[in-house]
């Protein structure tokens, strides 16, 4: 027979009916302090019954008394600085301190021991694709003042991009309504997460492949932008997010902090969720804009998105999910760009759109989907699948994007996954003419340790 | 429609299907290894004697198997289910659904809730105090803090001193959601790591309030509680819970993540059949068949 050690221990001294538990964890440190003054105070206990049995009844009492007066007012003095102490612990249990790691390697079938120099002055750009990185380091601190109110402020550090540097990912402060039961409408402002479709709003630290589908890499650049959302629960089910944002992301390279157009870009959302079966749908609108030497170019930026996620378990082996995502919509695209803005030259340092070339022209519509299959095999296994393709102008032919991606994790305790995923992306590169298309020898191998905290 | 040309060459193929493979003969075998340790048994601090007492007597019973039980709260349990570090969670309050999500993401499931007993959730004041039922609008208000002082609900002249649980803990959950119907807790209400240090602080505290689990309320006074304030008061006794005349009563549950099976399947309906429910009795709460 076999009982967890601390609790067998405490369980010879509780019960039910008022046996005193054993204080865990919080009353550790505490005890810690006390400890000088529990030897007083056991040493004063063990004394008094010791001269009880030399001196008669009568002088017993009250030469005990004093005693006793003395021991009531160590007990209190301990019982004050323990409410101190108390206080000082409710004030810390506010902030929460959470995060993960993601350290990873990968090689990818294009790899080779050179690096490309652009430009002049030259632009040394490392091309070899075998190499080890952080690809995700977080930190997340949460302050949740009183219960109306939280902060929080989420910063990321990776060696992915072109520096090594800790930057602002999230900082925002949400207010929840007090009028209630369950505080069912949360109105945040600040920098944060896009509220459109499923994949944006899962963290990296519990989704099931390393990376996200290129239609929201594309659609959404870093997944956040400043801004106001509102969210409702307005039934267990239903809930609905209205948002307005700057609509640039965070990783605009024109305009990273500002907003080039006046309007604001929107968003709504709606989510219906059956435990087993959930589905949603979203709305953005806005515009871009291309800066030119002269008129500036405005553009559509708009989305629409629908999900949906069914879940089943397997006797035995475990849960299972099938997921799928639709993106569709107008968005700036970088090829057009390329094309029909003629960029600037030492003989004529302007930026303008090509002769004859329309505006309009430069945003396209685009159609982007993935469906994945995700497997749980016992506790600590878990496959996923997922195929996805992305077209980034529907009304061109030969420019989809599409990716076969596989991972296996491998759960080594409740903080720390490992991964090894395999992409096989299928880049159609337009080639010579005659010759259709291209895919680059580009398959990609990834092996990340993760811990989250 | 266009097909698809996966570009998969073949040693890199052979390297794909090697690793999956070898993956999956180790998600065959390993979990048997792990099973090796025994069970795990996480959460409410409610009901961790409980737990004590049902592993016991099942390790007794059925020689060779292992059942660890540790406490740490209903939220604690829940956290310790959806991260993968317990086989099953006791909980003296229901999940919620930011849990449920949570563990839908990590095992792509919702959970399995198991009722194992039935509690009646007790309100304890000192021995001396005057006051002996309230009305749940008038416990609200105290833990609220609309109501401070023992006069304003029949006692004496003097101010009343709540003690209280730590938020991971269900029975803090319970009270909040059904008692003060999700109002906040008063600032004054001394959060104490369990429910027997509640009762003992009301024991000491002539001006004290408290609550837990009945089967608690050792050297305290069950408070009679009136639904209404036509209601008749009723005391939390075992034939007033069990039958729901007592307004304050809850369900004591099981979560794991799957239906359980193998070893899990077997505790669980040792648990749920007539020697498991007599073990609840004993202990002092009610059983649920």
């Amino acid at each position: 027979m076999k009982v967890d050690a601390r609790h067998a221990a405490g369980a010879a001294r509780r019960g039910p009916r008022g046996r005193t538990p054993v204080p865990a964890g919080i009353l550790v440190p505490i005890a810690r302090s006390f400890v000088p003054g529990a030897i007083a105070l056991l040493t004063c206990v063990l004394a008094i019954p010791a001269r009880a049995q030399s001196e008669p009844p009568a002088a017993e009492g009250a030469a005990a008394a004093p005693r006793i007066e003395e021991l009531n007012g160590r007990v209190e003095s301990m019982t004050e600085q323990m409410q101190t102490l108390q206080a000082d612990t409710d004030k810390l249990k506010r902030l929460k301190l959470s995060g993960y790691i993601q350290a990873r390697w990968e090689t990818a079938e294009n790899k080779n021991d050179s690096v490309k120099v652009e430009k002049s002055p030259a632009v040394i750009t490392p091309a070899n694709t075998e190499r080890f990185s952080i690809r995700r380091g977080r930190l997340k601190l949460t302050y949740d003042s009183s219960p109306l109110s939280q902060a929080v402020v989420y910063l990321d550090g990776s060696t992915s991009g072109s520096a090594i540097t800790m930057r602002l990912l999230e900082a925002y402060v949400t207010l929840l309504d007090p009028w209630t039961f369950d505080r069912r409408h949360q109105l945040t402002v600040g920098q944060m997460n896009v509220p459109f479709g499923y994949e944006i709003e899962r963290s990296s630290s519990v989704r099931e492949l390393p990376e996200r589908s290129r239609a929201e890499n594309i659609l959404f650049p870093g997944e956040r932008d400043r801004g106001i959302k509102l969210v409702s629960l307005w039934t267990p089910r239903l809930e609905t997010v209205i948002a307005l944002f700057n609509g640039g992301g965070i990783n605009d390279p024109n305009f990273p902090t500002t907003d080039p157009t006046r309007g604001k870009d929107y968003l709504a959302r709606a989510r219906w969720s059956e435990g087993v079966f959930d589905a949603a749908v979203s709305w953005y609108g806005g515009r871009a804009l291309t800066a030119l030497t002269g008129p500036d170019v405005s553009t559509d930026r708009t989305r629409f998105g629908a999900d949906v996620q069914v879940y089943y378990a397997l006797p035995v082996v475990g849960g299972g999910s099938l997921k799928g995502e639709l993106y569709r919509g107008r968005n700036l695209n970088v090829d057009s760009v390329k094309t029909l803005v003629a960029s600037p030259t030492t003989a004529n340092p302007v930026t303008l759109l090509k002769p004859g070339a329309v505006g309009a022209h430069l945003a396209t519509e685009v159609l982007g989907w993935y469906a994945m299959w995700v497997q749980n095999l016992g506790e600590r296994f878990q496959l996923a699948a997922r195929w996805e393709s992305f077209d980034p102008n529907t009304d061109l032919a030969r420019d989809q994007f599409e990716r076969a991606s596989l991972a296996i994790h491998w759960f080594y305790d409740g903080y720390t996954r490992f991964t090894v995923a395999y992409d096989v992306p299928r880049t159609e590169v337009a080639a010579a003419a005659g010759s259709g298309f291209t895919d680059p020898t580009d398959n990609l191998w990834t092996v990340q340790l993760q811990h989250k905290f | 429609m266009r097909t698809m040309d996966l570009r998969l060459r073949p040693r890199t193929a052979l390297a794909a299907a090697v690793v999956l493979i070898a993956a999956a003969l180790l998600a065959a075998a390993v979990p048997a290894a792990w099973s090796a340790r025994g069970l795990t048994v996480k959460g409410s601090d409610t009901m961790v004697i409980l737990g004590q007492r049902w592993a016991e007597l099942y390790m007794t019973s059925h020689p060779g198997a292992i059942i660890q039980v540790t406490g740490g709260g209903s939220g604690t349990g829940i956290a310790a289910l959806i991260n993968g570090t317990t086989d099953i969670c006791q909980s003296s309050r229901p999940m919620k659904e930011d849990e449920k999500r949570k563990l839908r993401d990590r095992f792509q499931t919702m959970g399995i809730e198991i009722p194992v007993a039935k509690d009646g959730l007790s309100i304890y004041l000192h021995e001396s105090n005057p006051v002996k039922e309230l009305t749940i609008a008038q416990a609200r208000d105290i833990y609220t803090g609309a109501v401070t002082n023992w006069k304003q609900v029949g006692g004496g002249d003097v101010l009343i001193t709540l003690y209280g649980r730590e938020n991971s803990s269900g029975t803090y959950v319970y009270f909040k959601d059904n008692v003060l119907l999700g109002r906040d807790y008063s600032a004054r209400v001394q959060t104490l790591p369990g429910t027997a240090a509640v009762v003992n602080a009301v024991a000491r505290d002539p001006n004290g309030i408290g609550f837990g689990g009945a089967a608690y309320a050792k050297g305290v006074r069950d408070c009679a509680i009136r639904k209404e304030a036509a209601s008749a008061p009723v005391l939390p006794m075992p034939q007033t819970v069990q039958d729901g005349s007592y307004p304050i009563t809850r369900y004591l549950y099981f979560y794991t993540r799957v239906r359980p099976s193998g070893d899990l399947k077997k505790f669980v309906d040792w648990v749920l059949s007539a020697d498991g429910q007599a073990v609840v009795t004993k202990v002092g709460y009610f059983p649920v068949r």
